[in-house]
């Protein structure tokens, strides 16, 4: 059982000031920032690609000092509010994970065919914003990178505990934490005032229902999330694929070419990807 | 020539100051605070030197009484401190920089280069944007004339920002103003790095400087930045009903849709220009036409080209 006072838990977490990212990012990083011709739209693909250069941007853009709190949800709209110069500045801050790099760049892959399939997806369901839920479904599991890195023991039991009594790793980091990942990655997006819907696709991911704001992105997040593990990518930090919502998969209502669509795009998209980690 | 006005009645004093700044800028020199006033207030310098004497209130007062004015607030003052000077009484003194005298041979001339950067730094910038505003944006129009450099010049504002304003409050309009200067910037330095320009005129009006190849380039991306980012600051129920409810500027209720971006574009190409108010003159008659149709595009006075009227279609 739990022995982590969820106060503490939650005072850590917001003490968070950035995210480490994969050593393989690390390496591409330097040629991004040396490039003196880089556009914005190469930068904002770049940055796209890694759920630690996003947060990194996105909590800048909707901090105080630059204006925009709670607005700005996509990397190309925050990289152009910022410009390129700023921007080159924060990647230099970016450091590396080197704690349980096998399960991070798991999650990293994870978190990476996520993004892709929530485009996708937006996109056949005609949302306005589809970069947006891409960048969700890119952090929709931020929240375990978090513990990771701050309960790095805790968390490797949580995973053990998940592997050894066949539970989710929702359930096991609950007896662990009191806590799951999902609340554990809204407590920080909302401290560096993330826009609502993100902060609630963040939350509810695992119980789409619950989303009141997004219920629309929070499904499809929902349901990329599932169609990732499916397919098997990447690691989520459990080898078990939970079932699918049913009010989400209903609200998305897509039909089966519309989900081979969104699988072959996936593994297009992954190939290209797969020297990043 | 910039001007240095130069309080001080120690001869010595103003013999040295007389040669290291002689060639680079004008010193006036005079002995006490009250003549150097008539002066000052005819010509406005660019920096007051003075040389601070122990128990001098009355010069003290005058430079006081003299910052209090927003006219004169930005004139810099460098004060030369005597070497028994107590640090503390500072505070009374309202000056921007000191040196203390035995620095003088080797501080003096930097810290009055630095005084005048300074000060020419912080003028007119636009305390929302942080962006340059009129007189920088005349200065730099005026300078590439008369380099003969080619350029286009864009002058942009928004459709609908006072109903906005009216309905959200000023905050939420200089929420916008914030986010337009920003991405109007982000997208002009990330097009041009070097020797792009963009300035604040005030309120929802901005301008920017770009090479004549790529500002149409510019303004069909600030518009799609803009058209997308817009909807964000929108109440969800404005948004799903597609208009606010606000009033005219005669106080008639009426629909105002979201928010548009129109901008007037005018280049070196097409004019000779020889002086500023003519650049920002025809930039402002295309933002007028561009103003005439709804939602955001730009205009462009490339006269002899049949294609100018250009529409961006969102």
């Amino acid at each position: 059982m739990s022995n982590i006072d969820p106060k503490v838990l939650r005072h850590k977490v917001e003490n968070i000031n950035t995210l480490p990212t994969v050593p393989g990012v690390l390496k591409r990083l330097s040629a991004v920032i040396e490039n003196p011709r880089i556009t914005l739209v190469e930068i904002s693909a770049f940055i796209s690609n890694d759920p630690a250069l996003t947060t990194k941007v996105l909590k800048m853009v909707n901090s105080a000092i630059y204006g925009f709190p709670g607005r700005i949800a996509s990397v190309s709209h925050a990289t152009m509010l910022l410009g390129l110069n700023i921007i080159k500045g924060l990647l230099l801050g970016v450091s590396v994970f080197e704690l349980m790099q096998k399960a991070m760049s798991g999650l990293y892959e994870h978190s990476l065919a996520c993004a892709i399939a929530s485009r996708v997806i937006a996109q056949k369901k005609g949302l306005k914003e589809p970069e947006e839920v891409s960048v969700a479904g890119l952090l929709h599991d931020i929240g375990k990178v978090i513990l990771t890195l701050s309960f790095p023991t805790e968390y490797q039991a949580a995973m053990n505990e998940a592997q050894g009594k066949n539970i989710s790793i929702f359930d096991a980091e609950k007896n662990q934490f009191n806590a799951t990942h999902a609340n554990v990655g809204s407590w920080l997006a909302e401290k560096w005032h993330f826009p609502r819907n993100l902060i609630e696709v963040i939350e509810c991911h695992h119980r789409p229902a619950l989303a009141k704001n997004a219920p629309m992105e929070t499904a499809i997040v929902h349901m990329a999330d599932l169609l990732v593990r499916a397919r098997g990518f990447g690691f989520a930090g459990e080898i078990f694929v939970p079932e699918v919502n049913a009010i989400a998969y209903e609200l998305l209502n897509l039909s089966e070419s519309d989900i081979k669509d969104v699988l072959r795009e996936m593994e297009d998209n992954m190939e290209s990807a797969e020297d990043i980690s | 020539m910039k001007t240095i006005v130069i309080v001080c009645r120690d001869i010595i004093l103003n013999n040295s100051i007389e040669r290291s700044t002689k060639g680079l800028y004008q010193s006036v020199i005079f002995n006490k605070m009250p003549s150097a006033l008539d002066y000052i207030y005819n010509s406005i310098p660019n920096l007051i030197v003075i040389n601070v004497i122990n128990d001098d209130p009355i010069a003290v007062n005058i430079i006081n009484d003299i910052k209090t004015d927003p006219l004169f607030q930005q004139l810099p003052v460098l004060a030369i401190l005597p070497d028994q000077f107590n640090i503390d009484h500072l505070e009374t003194l309202m000056v921007e920089d000191y040196i203390w005298r035995s620095d003088f041979e080797r501080d003096f001339l930097a810290r009055v280069n630095l005084s005048i950067f300074r000060s020419e730094k912080i003028v007119e910038i636009n305390p929302l944007t942080r962006l340059p505003g009129n007189i920088s944006i005349s200065r730099e129009i005026q300078e590439r004339i008369e380099k003969n450099k080619d350029f286009a010049f864009g002058y942009a504002d928004l459709d609908y920002f006072k109903p906005f304003n009216d309905r959200y409050g000023f905050s939420r309009g200089d929420e916008v103003i914030k986010m337009t200067g920003r991405l109007i910037l982000g997208i002009v330095k990330a097009k041009q790095p070097q020797g792009s320009f963009v300035g604040h005129v005030g309120g929802d009006d901005f301008v920017f400087i770009i090479d004549i190849d790529l500002v149409e380039e510019a303004a069909t991306e600030i518009i799609k930045a803009f058209d997308s980012l817009i909807t964000g600051c929108y109440d969800r129920e404005d948004l799903t009903r597609g208009f606010i409810k606000s009033f005219d500027r005669k106080g008639k209720a009426l629909h105002f849709s979201v928010m548009g971006i129109s901008i007037g574009i005018t280049e070196t190409r097409s004019h000779p220009f020889s002086h500023y108010g003519k650049v920002t003159e025809l930039a402002a008659e295309m933002k007028k036409l561009a103003k005439q149709f709804e939602g955001s595009c730009f205009k462009s006075d490339r006269r002899q080209d049949k294609e100018a009227d250009k529409r961006i279609v969102i």
